[in-house]
């Protein structure tokens, strides 16, 4: 018997009530199917009100969608043995002021159910593991806020979850601790976990998922590999040619489509996806211009994002 | 399956003892507590009397500001914090999360009721004065009315605001300990009709708080006192029993409101 999928979000809505007498309705997320497989990281990405926390707060039980279902590994979240096996880290987690580090993961292993046995050196293991060890004692309302961050995921990791819920982990993190936690995402991993994280810094979630779902006013707009998200987003290659300013004619009449800009030693021209670029070289060669370089520019996930981020629901988009 | 709710238990002990508004409100118990000594020393032969109706009764009085302090608003601030993204998402249902924050209150709230006590009965020491078991069963019905009490605030913030909470639990406190003087006037000032009928009902229902402050009181024919006659062991098993079930069923009600709730 196969295993159930770790998440599953089906047909996914949510509505909530705003206004004088909760008259008026404001919609977060609109008809969101995701799932997750076992053993992969996917990156939820989206602008700022794109109901990123929305979905990740639906996934966790914290909220309930107005219609579809979530399901961890095949139970409704609304169940406690649904999420026993989910560890989540909220964006900016706050704490217990009055709790130092260790009694906060004390507390961390007691709602996980870990038996008494056993908590110290867990508690010990994870504290060394995210690197606040030294501050285990310290009470938590003392901490920068990288190390709150890392208290957090802490906490999300004392059961050695199966799945991972991350918003934003990254943020406000300096360089170390950004590759710290890169790490320990690759870890997870590694470790056949499942994770599912939320960012707003692209190269991160270029370097660490293996799919990506972005997410615009509510609506899923693409969901994928990288591979496949930017497999069809090959752009024009650029072609910087040397050539006097005063013969820009030349290339405009051999090369009437292409775009042409000038540099500061000639052109640089925008050979279209379909030109035979081989062809346009051996042109340029004929006609005995010096190639300087040889470009191609691909979409980047930048591009993918800004340009879903920019475009209007159902549009076509072109990065 | 436990081990969540202790969890929370622990935590809500912690987040209680720890606050430094707690210790200024307990110093003036304290303090208070004192004076009964005061009292006992300027009456006439009544050292006895005074000492434990004014002590018991500031006990009494400090335990119910102290839980509206603190039961009020200790769901609102989980929710306003935002700590409480760091427990619903875990293996703990929504009731066991207000079970054990009840729990919390409640150990902190017995811990705090149990200092006074033991200053109470050091200034009988000091008096030279017998302790009564009275007195003992007088506090214990101070800790049923906390539970009580506590089990109230907990259900009215599991779906409003502090100040909602506090205004209506101190409303159901305040026609809890009134109870059979609304019964009085209901059958004294209104005729049988329907009216009475629905209002004697609802006057069932409400949590009875005027069974924890018997002193002083007429109970099947006599006056109960501390100092002389005061209720019976069963009289006590019969309030833990409506007490343990109140509770239950409060909290219950508020499990099932609170489990619905959206925490954004």
């Amino acid at each position: 018997m196969t295993e159930p999928l770790p998440l599953e979000l089906t047909h996914v809505h949510k509505r909530f009530k705003t206004g004088f007498l909760n008259l008026r309705t404001a919609v977060a997320v609109t008809d969101l199917s995701l799932q997750l497989r076992t053993n992969e990281i996917v990156g939820l990405l989206g602008p700022n009100g794109a109901g990123k926390t929305t979905t990740l707060k639906m996934v966790t039980g914290l909220i309930f969608p107005s219609a579809g279902q979530v399901r961890l590994y095949g139970e409704p979240v609304d169940r406690r043995a649904a999420r026993v096996r989910m560890g989540f880290l909220p964006e900016n987690p706050y704490f217990y002021d009055y709790l130092t580090a260790e009694e906060f993961l004390h507390m961390a292993c007691g709602l996980a159910d870990l038996p008494l046995a056993g908590r110290g050196a867990r508690v010990t293991g994870m504290l060394k593991k995210l690197g606040i060890h030294h501050a285990r004692a310290l009470p938590m309302r003392k901490f920068s806020k990288g190390m709150l961050q890392r208290a957090g995921l802490a906490a999300a990791l004392i059961h050695d979850p199966d799945l991972v819920i991350l918003d934003e982990p990254l943020s406000g993190l300096d360089p170390i601790g950004r590759r710290d936690f890169r790490e320990i995402i690759l870890d997870l991993k590694r470790a056949g976990k499942t994770v599912l994280f939320s960012s707003h810094i692209l190269p991160d979630v270029e370097d660490l998922c293996d799919r990506v779902a972005i997410i615009v006013k509510g609506r899923l707009r693409e969901e994928g590999s990288l591979a496949e998200l930017l497999e069809h987003g090959t752009r024009n290659t650029d072609v910087e040619v040397r050539c006097p300013h005063d013969q820009g004619e030349i290339l405009a009449r051999e090369f009437p489509t292409f775009e042409r800009a000038e540099t500061l030693s000639g052109f640089r021209l925008g050979v279209p996806v379909g030109a035979a670029l081989q062809v346009v070289l051996r042109r340029l060669l004929e006609l005995e211009l010096e190639v300087l370089s040889v470009r191609p520019h691909r979409i980047s996930l930048e591009d993918l994002f800004v340009a879903h981020a920019e475009s209007a629901p159902g549009e076509e988009v072109a990065p | 399956m436990i081990r969540p709710v202790l969890a929370v238990v622990l935590n809500t002990y912690r987040e209680v003892v720890r606050n430094k508004i707690l210790y200024a409100i307990l110093f003036y118990a304290v303090l208070l507590v004192l004076t009964g000594h005061f009292f006992a020393d300027v009456s006439l032969n009544q050292e006895r009397r005074i000492l434990f109706d004014v002590g018991l009764g500031l006990i009494s009085l400090f335990a119910v500001v102290l839980c509206l302090f603190a039961g009020t608003s200790i769901i609102y601030k989980e929710i306003e914090k935002k700590t409480i993204f760091l427990i619903v998402p875990r293996a703990i249902s929504r009731g066991q999360f207000l079970l054990g924050k009840w729990g919390g209150l409640f150990l902190a709230m017995a811990v705090i009721i149990t200092a006074m006590f033991l200053i109470l009965l050091v200034q009988v020491w000091f008096l030279k004065l017998r302790p009564e078991v009275a007195l003992l069963k007088g506090v214990i019905l101070v800790y049923f009315e906390v539970a009580l009490l506590l089990a109230v605030a907990l259900f009215f913030s599991s779906f409003s605001s502090p100040v909602i909470t506090g205004m209506l639990t101190i409303g159901f406190f305040v026609i809890g300990r009134l109870l059979p003087d609304l019964k009085q006037i209901l059958f004294t000032k209104y005729q049988a009709d329907a009216f009475r009928t629905v209002a004697e009902e609802l006057l069932q229902v409400l949590p009875h708080f005027y069974l924890y402050v018997p002193s002083g009181h007429d109970f099947n024919g006599r006056t109960l006192s501390l100092t002389t006659d005061f209720v019976t062991w069963a009289y006590m098993g019969w309030a833990f029993l409506y007490t343990l079930l109140m509770c239950a069923l409060i909290l219950i009600i508020a499990a099932g409101l609170f489990r619905r709730r959206d925490l954004a």
